[in-house]
């Protein structure tokens, strides 16, 4: 049997009067890729952010394999550095070059001696097809090439759980594939993934399962040909007719 | 009244003087802008910070340097310093000090809180704590965006120094004031004078200007 990565038992979240997650429920096993769709605002985003701590629940329990993790008690940071997080807007760190920014976190992190932690680095550019950007400021990158380099900088960490939030929505069309591309590709090497996007296509390809969330709620989840062919909820069927 | 040629003969003759005074200044302004700035990012710290009593401790000292006259501060740091046994040199270097901290801090405060919020998150969800995440990641970055209006604070640090001639110290708006009354000749000094700290200011902001390329490369 696979080992559970995360687990979620009725997580609350509020922003002052707004409820943004109402009970919510989540299991991911190991190497399994969980997609989460919903309208903007449904909470997707929020959940996400709640298994890495970027947001504090506030209510329910949070699993993070096998351990259950008390924001109060716990080393967040011991945590985070096996959840790795891409965001949306790349947030890489403009002042350093694009191997500054991968080798960061295991030099300051981990401590790491600068070598090992280089030739990792390089490795991992060389794995998202950036080897020849090494040395330019993120600046000079494409929306693609540093979403590239964020997946890259994450798995510098060795995270046993990859944290997608909409990696290609502020992307040009054109950029999106490679993206994705680099995403199927560690889905086939066995990383445990959640992802929040809205490229259906990657969805139905890459997912183990697709959630779909509604108003702080999982509404509906299974499969990606069962939700999509065969969705059960009337909302379901219409926030797909929506989007395809 | 404007006898150019008689303020040329006293600068090259007064042009001794005036380079100890110019030391002096030099050395003061060096000092209270370093103090400064160490105390403006620990202020700056304390307003991010989110924690209420360090809020407030900031906040108070702010409102207290901002709303009191520089030379009433410099005045206090030099009566209530000397019984101290500290020298006029460091009492006007600490007033000096507290004074650029408090302008400082609110200059680092805006630079801090004017990188985006997803720097700090890209930090934390690598595994950096806080602190970690605000010295590699977010500092840089402020300082950066921080420089122009730093070098003006330096600028106004440098012309404030010349309060220091009130609590008898050497530097060189007091060599000015010395001399004119000496010679009954003011005007010629204060315009030397203000000739010596124009230079100074352009050579400053020229230095600023560098700085600011030289950190901007790349990005």
């Amino acid at each position: 049997m696979k080992k559970e990565m995360i687990r979620i038992e009725n997580l609350k979240k509020s922003f002052g009067d707004l409820e943004v997650l109402k009970e919510v429920n989540l299991n991911v096993q190991e190497s399994e890729v969980v997609v989460l769709i919903g309208a903007s605002g449904s909470g997707k985003s929020t959940l996400l952010r709640c298994i890495n701590f970027l947001e504090i629940k506030n209510g329910g329990r949070i699993v993070i394999e096998g351990e259950e993790i008390d924001p109060k008690t716990h080393n967040l940071n011991e945590v985070r550095q096996r959840v790795g997080m891409v965001f949306q807007h790349f947030n890489l760190f403009p002042h350093k070059t694009v191997l500054e920014n991968v080798m960061e976190a295991p030099l300051k992190v981990k401590n790491q001696n600068k070598s090992d932690a280089e030739q990792e680095a390089k490795a991992l550019l060389g794995k998202v097809g950036l080897s020849d950007k090494a040395d330019v400021y993120p600046a000079k990158l494409s929306g693609g090439q540093k979403q590239r380099v964020a997946i890259a900088r994450a798995l510098a960490m060795k995270p046993d759980i990859m944290l997608f939030d909409e990696p290609t929505s502020a992307l040009d069309p054109e950029l999106v594939g490679e993206v994705l591309a680099t995403m199927k590709e560690l889905a086939q090497e066995g990383m445990t993934m959640v992802v929040v996007t809205h490229e259906m296509g990657f969805a139905k390809e890459v997912a183990d399962e697709v959630v779909y969330m509604h108003d702080g709620q999982i509404w509906e989840r299974g499969k990606p040909e069962e939700l999509f062919d065969a969705p059960k909820e009337e909302r379901t069927k219409d926030f797909l007719s929506s989007i395809l | 009244m404007f006898d150019l040629a008689h303020i040329l003969d006293v600068l090259v003759e007064s042009y001794p003087l005036f380079m100890k005074g110019l030391w002096v200044t030099l050395q003061l302004t060096f000092v209270s802008v370093l103090i400064g700035t160490v105390i403006g990012l620990i202020f700056a710290l304390f307003k991010i910070s989110g924690i209420k009593v360090l809020n407030w401790i900031a906040n108070i000292y702010i409102a207290l340097i901002r709303g009191t006259p520089l030379i009433v501060q410099i005045f206090i740091f030099y009566f209530g310093l000397a019984e101290l046994g500290i020298s006029a040199f460091w009492s006007a270097a600490f007033g000096l000090a507290m004074h650029n901290g408090a302008y400082i801090a609110e200059i680092f405060r805006g630079s801090i809180q004017s990188v985006d919020k997803g720097q700090m998150e890209a930090g934390r969800s690598l595994g950096m704590t806080y602190g970690l995440a605000m010295r590699r990641i977010i500092l840089p970055q402020a300082f950066k965006r921080a420089l122009p209006p730093l070098g003006n604070q330096f600028i106004i640090g440098l012309k404030d120094s010349s309060l220091a001639s009130f609590i008898a110290l050497n530097e060189l708006f007091s060599i000015a004031t010395t001399q004119g009354s000496r010679t009954f000749d003011e005007m010629t000094y204060l315009i030397i004078v203000g000739l010596y700290y124009l230079i100074l200011v352009l050579l400053f902001t020229l230095l600023v200007n560098l700085l600011e390329k030289k950190l901007s490369a790349g990005e």
